[in-house]
């Protein structure tokens, strides 16, 4: 365990020594720190916002899901036997060494558990918003925030225990796996049933999400009742789902006594992949690989089409194919066509006004948009850059720039089609509304891949990663304010009888807007491809 | 014909490359030695246009960053980075289409089956092995019928089979006048076929020998290496 221990202080120190060796990264961490700080102290600080207080079963709901969001995947990667709690490091260096393999687990799940505090430390920032929203004192907010990391902890004791029985029990693994996304559908199924008895408006929404049977889900829930126990200064819930968990650790820890482990070469297997998605991400290949999952139909062969720049095209056409058998029909795809459906629904149950449709377009252009950034960071031309055969062509930088963008550009042109008529079948809103936002979700992938080929130009292509996507999130702000600005201003000036297409007014400058920039980046970074930095 | 020029590299404080010329003739095999972390594979990728430099590079006359020497070059870099998804055989197919080949397909085939890959046309470049990704590396640049070829390690990871074959591809291409330059700690893979030696410490060419020369001093490229390296470690 000592060597362990050094391993860890030496890492940590030289962590640190390595920030500081870099200005750039050192100034990065200290702005994130600087505004997590800053929002903290402001959401103490400011007065309440009395009137325009949340209900505060918001707070019981938003809570819960939050519990929900960092305990489940941390649980099924329990499932996984330790794929993600050790990298390839320890694999070579720690598994061959005269160690405990409990030891070596407890390691593990210790630094997956510093990691995961990270979390906590985001979470203060929205406690301070709490505060203000539903009128709650420091101390509740404390609470709250305290709830996120007795619940991380609470998750890592039950992952031990999953991983131990996992371990010596392979095939009890998928009856854990039910039993985890039991807890998931208990949550949702029981919101979505009272809503459909009690009816789809807001005060069912709330009085569902605040039922004291979502407490009732194994820990998680649990964790919800002792901590809005304390809360309410409710004893009885205090004390039973405190002795609950109380139980739950104990047996975990008696249980990991016992077990005899020897999870070396389930963790191999999984390291090794992991190493592999890990090396993608760091090198910026996101999307190359995914843990397990390595399978891709050969389907049609040959490239087809193509000569000199425009190959890379067609050879991202034959890779897309390989991805997805609908190639630009994709997951993100369908993830999109959820999110349209749920804002679409949704809205339309909820918000009533005489601009109903076109309220729900902008809603869903924007929000779509924000999901499109998530997908955008796997396009087809990022992947290109960590290979040296776009340096090495003999072609115009500009064309092999455009050819090796081309697929990321249409692809968010096809899943605006997708979501937008969707949206208008949802809304029946005016079709030209639907085919500007369209258009506009469109062309916000042009902003994203423009933003990116210009933070590269900046950074640099082997730059920090850190530094990198710093410098791409600010371009692509300071890229969407004028066409937005512009859109703003255009939709303020119209006269009453065209409210009818109000998205149309607000989306056309912002469409126009993002083409032209992004053309325009285009051209001026043709010079990116002259060299692999 | 490969000119290097005055090359300097450097990455902030860092110089990886200082001040080195040289030069490899048509026909020539060059050798780029030096141990580990002598600035070699910082000047490969210098010479392929793939770094930012100072200084000159010239490949058969054309600047290196130019079309036209792009069009001449092949490049075999040290870690092999094929396309995930694509086959054996699209690999080709994509730089013929990429460098606008025509009749390329014989050659491809004779480059396949003599990198032993022919059972493997069909295969994903993420399917394949870390030394058969190499192969298509290999296969990749050699496709092209380069007037230059740059090697980095072009060794590393490949069978006792594909060794040989590479080896006497290496000659076949010096005899039809192809300049090669291979970085590589392989001293013995080489011994053969080289014709030029530069040995880099520091992120400078310490020594530059002819093959004849060396013959007539009776040494070896072993000997010669550390006779070189290690006077400048005890003079340093």
């Amino acid at each position: 365990m000592n060597a362990i221990l050094y391993m860890l202080g030496k890492n940590v120190k030289n962590g640190i020594i390595d920030t500081f060796r870099h200005p750039l990264k050192l100034i990065v961490y200290g702005l994130i720190a600087a505004s997590l700080v800053y929002a903290v102290i402001r959401g103490f600080t400011m007065d309440p916002d009395v009137e325009n207080k949340l209900d505060p079963r918001i707070l019981y709901g938003a809570f819960l899901a939050i519990l929900y969001f960092i305990s489940i995947p941390i649980m099924l990667k329990g499932l996984s036997t330790g794929s993600s709690f050790f990298t390839m490091g320890d694999v070579n260096n720690i598994f061959t060494a005269p160690i405990s393999p409990k030891k070596i687990l407890v390691y593990g799940i210790g630094r997956q558990l510093a990691t995961s505090l990270f979390l906590v430390v985001c979470f203060s920032a929205y406690g301070s918003m709490a505060v203000r929203m539903f009128e709650l004192d420091i101390g509740n907010a404390l609470l709250l925030v305290g709830g996120i990391a007795l619940m991380l902890l609470i998750v890592q004791m039950i992952t031990l225990l999953i991983f131990c029985i996992c371990s010596a029990k392979p095939s009890l693994i998928p009856y854990i796996k039910y039993f985890i996304y039991l807890l998931a559908v208990y949550a949702l199924g029981t919101t979505i049933a009272y809503m459909f008895i009690s009816g789809i408006n807001l005060e069912s929404l709330y009085t569902a999400i605040s039922m004291p049977y979502l407490e009732y889900a194994p820990f998680i829930g649990w964790v919800h009742g002792l901590i809005f126990g304390i809360l309410y200064g409710n004893m009885l819930n205090t004390v039973i789902y405190g002795s609950l968990l109380l139980f739950c650790c104990i047996l975990s820890i008696v249980i990991f006594r016992l077990t005899k482990l020897d999870f070396f070469e389930d963790v191999l297997s999984n390291a090794e992949s992991y190493y592999e998605f890990r090396e993608n991400i760091r090198t910026g290949n996101v999307g190359e690989y995914s843990i397990g999952s390595s399978k891709s139909m050969l389907r049609r062969k040959g490239i087809s089409k193509g000569s000199g720049a425009s190959a890379i095209f067609f050879k991202h056409l034959r890779e897309g194919a390989r991805r997805s058998r609908f190639m630009f029909f994709n997951i993100n795809t369908i993830v999109l066509l959820g999110v349209t459906a749920v804002i679409g629904f949704g809205m339309k149950s909820f918000f009533n006004g005489p601009d109903k449709a076109t309220v729900i377009f902008i809603a869903n252009t924007v929000i779509c948009a924000y999901v499109q950034f998530f997908f955008s960071a796997a396009g087809d031309w990022v992947k290109e850059l960590n290979k040296p055969y776009i340096f090495l062509i003999p072609d115009d930088p500009v064309k092999k720039l455009i050819m090796a963008g081309a697929t990321s550009i249409i692809k968010p042109f096809i899943d605006g089609a997708v979501s937008f008529v969707l949206l208008w079948i949802i809304t029946g809103g005016h079709f030209v509304d639907a085919l500007v936002c369209m258009l506009v979700y469109g062309s916000f992938g042009c902003i994203y891949i423009s933003s990116n080929i210009l933070a590269q130009r900046i950074v640099g292509i082997s730059g920090n990663r850190g530094v990198f996507i710093t410098f791409y999130m600010g371009i692509m702000v300071l890229l969407m304010i004028p066409g937005i600005a512009a859109g703003i201003m255009l939709l303020s000036s119209i006269s009453a009888e065209l409210t009818g297409i109000a998205a149309a007014f607000l989306g056309l400058p912002v469409l126009i807007w993002n083409i032209f920039i992004s053309f325009m980046i285009f051209l001026m970074c043709r010079n990116l491809l002259n060299n692999i930095e | 014909m490969i000119n290097v020029s005055h090359l300097t590299k450097k990455y902030n404080r860092f110089t990886a490359n200082n001040n080195m010329s040289f030069m490899v003739n048509d026909g020539e095999i060059a050798v780029l030695a030096g141990p580990n972390g002598a600035g070699k594979s910082t000047a490969i990728k210098c010479i392929a246009g793939l770094l930012r430099f100072e200084g000159e590079i010239e490949i058969c006359g054309h600047n290196n960053k130019s079309l036209e020497a792009k069009r001449l070059l092949g490049y075999v870099p040290e870690i092999p980075a094929p396309f995930e998804l694509l086959t054996v055989w699209e690999h080709m197919e994509f730089i013929a289409r990429a460098y606008k080949l025509e009749n390329w397909q014989e050659r491809a085939e004779e480059l396949i089956r003599r990198m032993e890959l022919h059972d493997k046309k069909d295969k994903m470049g993420k399917e394949l092995s870390k030394g058969m990704q190499q192969k298509i590396s290999i296969c990749c640049a050699l496709l092209i019928e380069p007037k230059v070829v740059l090697f980095d390690e072009p060794f590393v990871g490949l069978d006792p089979h594909a060794i040989k074959e590479l080896k006497a591809m290496l000659s076949e291409l010096r005899d039809k006048g192809v300049t090669i330059l291979i970085s590589t700690h392989m001293l013995d893979s080489v011994e053969e076929f080289w014709d030029k030696l530069l040995i880099m410490m520091h992120g400078r060419i310490e020594a530059e020998r002819e093959r004849s020369a060396v013959e007539k001093s009776g040494e070896n490229l072993e000997e010669l290496f550390f006779k070189i390296t290690e006077k400048e470690k005890s003079e340093g």
